[in-house]
Order: C-alpha cells, then structure tokens, then sequence
C-alpha cells in the first residue's frame, strides 16, 4: 500500500515537473523566421528614442545618451537588477549577437544562452513591437560606441532568482498577442496606441502591481506605489489628469514642463529625454491616444506620513 | 528645584528643537512654492498665455535668484526625513549624496544668474526659461519625491 502510495506520489511529481519545465521552457525566434530585409536606421533611432533604451542602459553619471555600457541599479521588491551593457562591444556587450537573438531579447524576453530576463526588461510591453521596428534598432544599436566592461550580476535574493520560474511569471503576465488595431480609430491614434504599449513601455511604470510583480490590468494606466521604491507614480487615465489637454501632454513630453507651470520629476525626467528627441508628430500621437484612455480609479493613496510630524 | 529646572529646561529645548525643524520644512517649502510662482510668470509668457513683460521677468528672476543663491541652507540636515504637506517631498539623497545635489543647486543659481543678464524679449526669455527649467528637471529627477 505504502508503496504504491508512494509510486502514485513519484509519478504525481514527475508529471508536475514535466509540466513546469515545459511550460517554463524560454521561447525563441528562429533566423529562419525573419526573411532578408534591408534595416531603415532612421526609423532605428526613432524606435531608440521611443523605447527609453538609454534610460536604463546609458552609463550612469555622464551625458552620452549613445553610450550603452548599463550599470545602472534598479531597485524593486524583489532585489536589485543592474542594466547590462547593449553596446555593440564583442565581448561585454552585444556585438556577437545575432540579429534573432536580438530579437528574441526584446519580443520574447529570452537570452542568447535560453534562459529567461527578469521582466525588470519590459518585453512584456516590446513583445507588442513591429519585427522590422525590432530589426531596424538592432541595426542602430551596431552604429554606436563600443563600450567595454561587463556589467555586475543582479543581487535578486531567492526564490527570486530561479531564471526558470520567470517563465511561470511570463506565462502569467505575458499575454503573447499580437498588438491590435482598433479599426474604429485613426492612423495617428493607432500610432499612439502602439508607441505607448509597445516601446514606451508606459503601463510598467503607470500602473499598480500585483504581489507576483504583475500588472493589474483592471487598473493598466492608473498609477500607484513607485515600483522603483520611495514615492507615487500618477495616474494618467481621465481619472488623473482629465484636466490636461492633449497639447498639454505632447508639450510635457517635449518639455518637461506641466500645464501648471511645474516640471516633470522622478524617473519621468528619464523619459523625457527620450520623447523630447521624438518628432513632434509621434508625441501628438501619444498625446492623443493617451487621452482616449479609459478613467480607471487607482489603488488607494497612502495616507500622508507628515501628519505624524505636523505640528498642527 | 534645580533639577527640576534643569529637566524643564532641557524638555523645552528639545521642543524648541522639534519646532524649530517644523519651522524649517515649512520655509523650505515655502521656498520652493516660490520659484514655482516664480518659474509660472516666466513660464505663462513662453506659451503665450501672458504678454512679455520685461518688469515681470525681471522680477521673476530675482525672486528665483534669491532662492537659488542659498539653496542647499534650505535643505539641513535638521529636516531630513520631515514631510511637508502637499504633493511633494524631499529624497532622503537630498542628505546622502550631497555634494550632487549642492552641485545640482550650483547649476540653478548659475542658469537663473545667466537669465538675468540674458533676457530682453521672448526669444532669449524661451532659451533661457528652457535651461532653467532643465535644472529644475535636473535636480526633480533624483531629489524631489511625489508623495501620493
């Protein structure tokens, strides 16, 4: 009886292993899926621009935006992340890649070695991108600096660090679908949508997550607790900032500064020097689609630790 | 009765303390409503939404330099982890990484000196409204924290 328990039980854990590894196995983009074509680095710099690459991947504490040695700390709940090198150095950074692996790097969210990123890397929000705007950044990223220097390991505590388990998470929050037009809508309004969700990676920072790390779906755009620690990141459904135009918002964009007169701040300063290097058409474009979100009310604000010091 | 004069003295000292860096986040604050004030003057006039007034501008500045020169007093020690009411507070790197942030406050007070000798009509006032709002982008993007 023990026994055969005990073989029901060994084969239960076979079969749930089995499953697991299968389901966390790392997806990839084969060569043979992307046919020849001729890369537009214009388009390359845009796409640069848009993704935010040099907020995280720029050398910190210089002003070489082009320069992509990483280095640079990222706090979260579930360790620090350091950004790695993406400059086209052979042997620190990207240089021997090919261009599948790029790609697979940024839609997929696997390495060139199989094993799973951490989503620290928003392809969550890339796996939206157009192959060709993927191919034509890559094409980009081989025009800069060579920057020599590996970059250290992540200090992420276990279990966290199980790369494998990061395919459960992907499972769970990446979703695989193709970004999909809303018929109803303008070009310039789905070119938007599609910076936004795609390379802007906005609804990483701008929503609330749940315990796994998570995006709250019900809750995308609505703001909530600094991912990166200390502070609040807005809201910026109707709920948030119904009172900004969308002039207002392509001018923040460009400029920093809010229709009130006062200046962007935190991680937000990052972003703007990216979409600052946009064409003003695309920012309209964000601008746009930005105020056709839908207002969704975001997680509860903390109450204020002043009034524990207020003298009042 | 001495001790007890001596414990008194002591409690209200430490209250005296307490309130003085109460007093502090509160100027602090008030400072930095001022070159908001400030910064919307010049900033209302770039977007078109006020005429150039070059008395305005003037004044803007001087009241931006007046702030600018002894920023990093408005930040002492006394009120690291002290919380205003309102949207925003200060990073605790305010403290920790000090000699940035005293040279972020450098960059200000030179921009807004350079504006000063700079501007005499729109244009030169929207080139240099631009570097100083970059300073103040600057500075907000390590040390200002929104609080809700």
């Amino acid at each position: 009886m023990l026994r055969r328990i005990l073989l029901l039980a060994g084969l239960a854990g076979l079969i749930g292993f089995g499953v697991f590894w299968w389901l966390t196995i790392p997806a990839t983009v084969a060569a043979s899926a992307l046919p020849a074509y001729q890369p537009n680095l214009a388009n390359g710099l845009t796409t640069f621009n848009a993704g935010g690459c040099s907020s995280c991947h720029a050398v910190p504490k210089q002003d070489d935006r082009t320069r992509l040695g990483g280095g640079l700390a990222i706090p979260s709940p579930f360790g620090t992340f350091y950004a790695p090198n993406i400059s086209p150095d052979p042997n620190d950074g990207i240089g021997r890649w090919s261009e599948a692996d790029f790609v697979t790097a940024v839609m997929k969210g696997t390495s060139p070695s199989g094993t799973h990123y951490f989503p620290a890397f928003p392809y969550t929000s890339y796996q939206h991108a157009r192959v060709n705007d993927v191919r034509d950044l890559f094409a980009y990223l081989k025009t800069l600096p060579p920057v020599a220097g590996k970059v250290r390991d992540h200090d992420v505590p276990f279990p966290f660090n199980i790369r494998r388990d990061v395919g459960v998470w992907k499972f769970l929050f990446m979703d695989g679908k193709p970004f999909i037009a809303d018929a109803s809508r303008s070009s310039h309004w789905y070119r938007g949508a599609y910076l936004v969700n795609s390379f802007g990676h906005c609804a990483e920072c701008h929503s609330p997550r749940n315990f796994l790390g998570g995006i709250v779906s019900s809750q995308r755009f609505a703001g909530g607790p600094n991912p990166e620690g200390e502070g609040w990141v807005p809201n910026i459904t109707p709920r948030g900032i119904a009172d900004w135009s969308a002039k207002d918002i392509a001018y923040f964009l460009e400029s920093g500064q809010t229709p009130d007169g006062d200046s962007a701040g935190g991680s937000m300063v990052r972003v703007i020097r990216n979409t600052s290097q946009l064409s003003p058409s695309d920012r309209d474009a964000i601008a746009d689609y930005i105020k056709s979100l839908p207002p969704v009310d975001g997680p509860p604000k903390p109450t204020r630790k002043a009034d524990k010091t207020d003298p009042s | 009765m001495f001790r007890t004069g001596i414990v008194a003295a002591t409690l209200l000292l430490g209250v005296g303390v307490v309130a003085a860096a109460e007093d502090q986040v509160a100027l602090t604050q008030t400072a930095m409503k001022s070159n908001l004030k400030n910064a919307i003057v010049l900033y209302d006039m770039t977007k078109g939404k006020t005429t150039y007034d070059q008395t305005a501008v003037d004044a803007a500045l001087v009241g931006l330099e007046d702030v600018a020169k002894r920023f990093p007093s408005f930040f002492p020690e006394s009120i690291k982890d002290k919380r205003p009411k309102g949207d925003y507070y200060a990073s605790t790197k305010v403290w920790t990484q000090r000699a940035d942030f005293e040279a972020h406050a450098a960059t200000f007070a030179k921009v807004v000196g350079e504006a000063k000798t700079k501007v005499k009509d729109l244009d030169s006032l929207k080139t240099e409204f631009t570097a100083i709002n970059d300073a103040c982008l600057g500075c907000h993007e390590t040390y200002r924290v929104k609080a809700h």
